[in-house]
């Protein structure tokens, strides 16, 4: 028999809101970034910055007038990328991706990186020679 | 006539072998023992190696500026007085010098004169000013070595040897006979150690480019990499020893040593530095909410 | 608010909605007994915790509503029971409109995987005492503790909205001041690692946020003077058969220090580490505070031995921590164009 889970009122994210280890203490995502301004767009990576408590991938994206803006997109923590293998080789400057996101609630040009993929469509950090996740090879070992 | 010079002779030669043997004592009296003139030591074995475990301290002032470097009154001696001052030291670089690229010195003179100055509000300029320890951040190595506060060797049986500094609760971690890579830069650094005789080398790649040796400004690119050597001396005393490259900021190696003393107090452990709450108002304090502010 | 604090609300909340009146209603196991295990000593005689660690685990602290009484899963029931944990808990959705997906913010593979897996042992939370679970209830709070906690949900909601007034009114963790280094280490969305040293008369503990070590005596000498407070404490440990047992006291007094928000002067936490086999560690803890909970209570979480395939990597935090100047700078901004507050509504 399936279990169902019962929700509290205002749905799936209030639930995850109180989630048993919550995001909220560490970062208001919500409070930072803004759910009326998505953004989504492609652009050329110019640097990536591998650092804690949040990675930053610096983009340049070309507007439809024809300039250049730069954003800076937030992500995780590197660690977990290390972890599968991943290192500061795995996403170089020059590379194409698409990001799927929300703006800044101040209006900079700064997101949080919902998804971010390569214009193939695959998730980003599979592995630019697309033969396969690099997490799933393991790791560099001793020896 | 002979007669009294001989006897003027003999009382010259004499106080000439006086003076002589008062200058040898004196200099041997006068001059510190360094590794060479240690009786030869053995330290005990841990699991095949010298055991390295102790809590331990330098007491050189490199921290204040790595080479020569008279005292000093310091930032803002109107209000600090004599406790801001910085100590009179000699250089713990073997030869003196550091051996910068012309161009070098220039940016070391900026980095020093903007030692105390910070401004986080541009992500892309967050590391332009300002002495990296004035902010809190991990001081890479081998800054942390000569920091004036303790550091201890958790040395065991396993292929990691840990280092804790006092100083932000820094850790390193000495991973031995590694193969790995490091993933990516990191503030205090990848080490790889192995033994070599009774002496453990470290060799340290990987490091964040921002860190500096020194409150000097005395910096480095990210192309540093620094082998390090501990080796015990006396039950008391490590030598250490600091081999610097960089080719993109210096014009050849370079090495620094130092003893590392063992902190002998009974029932000596590292207490806590946690230094980023001093510095929040100096990094932060500029974008506090002011009552009924108009403009930004 | 601490981030514990928000964890047991959160637990509590999470337990009294999700309901599983499937896995109630069957039968329980009892754990198959396991080969005995002799664990290995280190040359000078301690047994061997060396090694990198993780606790990362989707088993809730509480034990969530309806599985009161059912402190073990069969097999069936556990593959569920992990399931809709999982549901739950992953970034991977994409239901449920703009607002939950700002907060699912970057996906599954920036996280720790095994974040959404149960314990082994299939047990329904990691309470273990008292049986039912759960966190003991709560004692009243004194008016003192009543209005300093009153204040600081100010700054909480302050923080929520993306207005705070000063960095004060950001939790220890956004300020990389401590995390996941704070006992009783609890499991987290990722970097649940700890690397275990030993050296005659030391355990040393590193977990990977925020760096740092406990580097606890097992040689029997007294704690540090009363007067000296440390984020982390001082802790002194001694070997009880093959269990390293680890009393902590001389805490810091700040907002966000002590578990739970329970009163610093009569605060205890004891825990427990046991080698149970070559790739797992049982961390027990144990906490009381008659001024916070009516009694003592227990949890054990199970940690897996990870190296050398994976390596605990430095989590420096404050030196690149720009979200600091986001969030104020931001604020600021957002004030000037008009944003205030929205009004707290005072917990009952």
């Amino acid at each position: 028999m399936r279990t169902r889970l019962s929700f509290v009122a205002g749905g799936i994210g209030g639930l995850l809101a109180l989630a048993a280890t919550p995001v909220v203490a560490h970062h208001a995502f919500n409070a930072e970034f803004d759910a009326n301004r998505p953004v989504k767009f492609r652009g050329t990576v110019t640097k990536m910055e591998w650092v804690n408590p949040h990675a930053w991938i610096h983009i340049a994206v070309k507007k439809p007038d024809g300039t250049m803006e730069d954003w800076m997109i937030e992500a995780g923590t590197p660690n977990t990328l290390f972890r599968r293998g991943l290192t500061k080789q795995s996403l170089q400057p020059g590379m194409e991706v698409i990001v799927d996101g929300y703006q800044s609630k101040d209006g900079a040009l700064r997101a949080n990186g919902r998804d971010l993929t390569l214009p193939n469509g695959q998730t980003l950090f599979l592995g630019s020679s697309g033969t396969g996740a690099p997490y799933e090879t393991p790791p560099k070992k001793k020896g | 006539m002979r007669s009294r010079i001989r006897s003027v002779l003999i009382p010259v030669g004499s106080a000439a072998a006086v003076a002589l043997l008062w200058l040898v004592v004196t200099a041997t009296a006068g001059q510190a023992p360094t590794a060479a003139r240690f009786p030869s030591y053995r330290a005990p074995r841990l699991a095949g190696h010298s055991d390295l475990n102790g809590v331990w301290q330098a007491l050189v002032t490199a921290n204040w500026n790595i080479q020569d470097h008279d005292a000093q009154p310091g930032v803002h001696p109107e209000l600090m007085g004599a406790y801001g001052a910085g100590p009179a030291g000699q250089s713990v670089v073997e030869g003196g010098e550091i051996p910068y690229q012309p161009w070098a010195l220039a940016k070391k003179k900026e980095n020093f004169e903007k030692r105390m100055m910070v401004d986080v509000t541009d992500d892309k300029k967050w590391h332009d000013l300002g002495d990296p320890e004035l902010k809190c951040y991990m001081p890479g190595v081998p800054r942390a070595t000569y920091m004036p506060f303790p550091f201890q060797i958790v040395q065991g049986s396993g292929d990691y040897i840990l280092i804790a500094y006092e100083f932000t609760t820094t850790t390193r971690v000495i991973r031995m006979n590694w193969k790995g890579e490091a993933p990516a830069d990191s503030w205090m650094g990848w080490s790889r150690g192995r033994w070599d005789g009774d002496t453990l080398v470290v060799d340290v790649t990987d490091l964040r480019e921002q860190t500096w040796f020194d409150r000097a400004g005395d910096f480095h690119s990210d192309a540093l990499h620094v082998v390090e050597r501990y080796t015990p001396i006396s039950p008391y005393h490590l030598m250490y020893e600091a081999t610097i490259e960089d080719p993109k900021v210096f014009t050849r190696p370079w090495k620094i040593s130092f003893p590392l003393y063992r902190r002998m107090e009974d029932h000596i452990q590292l207490l806590e530095f946690k230094c980023v709450p001093f510095t929040e108002e100096l990094l932060y304090g500029r974008l506090r909410r002011q009552p009924a502010q108009a403009s930004q | 608010m601490s981030r514990r604090f928000v964890s047991s609300v959160g637990t509590a909340l999470v337990a009294a909605v999700v309901s599983f009146p499937a896995l109630a209603g069957q039968a329980r196991k009892a754990p198959a007994k396991t080969a005995t295990w002799t664990v290995s000593h280190t040359p000078w005689g301690d047994p061997d915790l060396q090694g990198v660690w993780n606790d990362a685990t989707s088993t809730p602290l509480s034990r969530p509503g309806g599985l009161s009484e059912k402190q073990l899963l069969t097999d069936e029931e556990a593959a569920e029971f992990q399931r809709e944990l999982a549901y739950n808990l992953t970034r991977d959705r994409r239901d449920g409109g703009a607002q939950a997906d700002v907060n699912r913010a970057y996906n599954e593979h920036w996280m720790d995987a095994r974040r959404l897996t149960i314990t082994k042992d299939h047990r329904t939370s990691l309470i273990v005492d008292p049986p039912d679970g759960r966190i003991p209830p709560l004692v009243p709070l004194s008016p003192e503790r009543q209005q300093a906690r009153s204040a600081r949900a100010d700054a909480a909601a302050r923080f929520a909205a993306g207005l705070p007034d000063n960095h004060e009114d950001l939790s220890l963790p956004v300020r990389c001041i401590i995390r996941t280094d704070s006992p009783p280490y609890l499991p987290t969305i990722y970097n649940n690692d700890f690397q275990i040293f030993q050296s005659p008369g030391y355990v040393a503990i590193a977990p990977e946020m925020i760096h740092s070590a406990r580097i606890i005596p097992v040689d029997g000498r007294p704690h540090i003077g009363s007067t000296l407070r440390q984020w982390l404490g001082d802790s002194r440990g001694h070997w009880d058969g093959n269990t390293l047992v680890v009393e902590t006291s001389n805490f810091r007094t700040d907002q966000g220090v002590i578990f739970q928000d329970a009163d610093p002067a009569t605060f205890r936490i004891t825990e427990r580490f046991t080698r149970v086999d070559a790739q797992t560690i049982h961390y027990e803890f144990t906490v009381e505070d008659p001024h916070t909970w009516t009694r003592p209570w227990t949890a054990m979480i199970p940690w897996t031995r990870i190296d050398p395939a994976e390596q605990m990597y430095e989590y420096a935090c404050h030196e690149d921590n720009y979200d600091i100047v986001h969030l104020l700078h931001g604020a600021r901004i957002r004030e000037k164009n008009g944003e205030t507050v929205p009004k707290r509504i005072p917990e009952r």
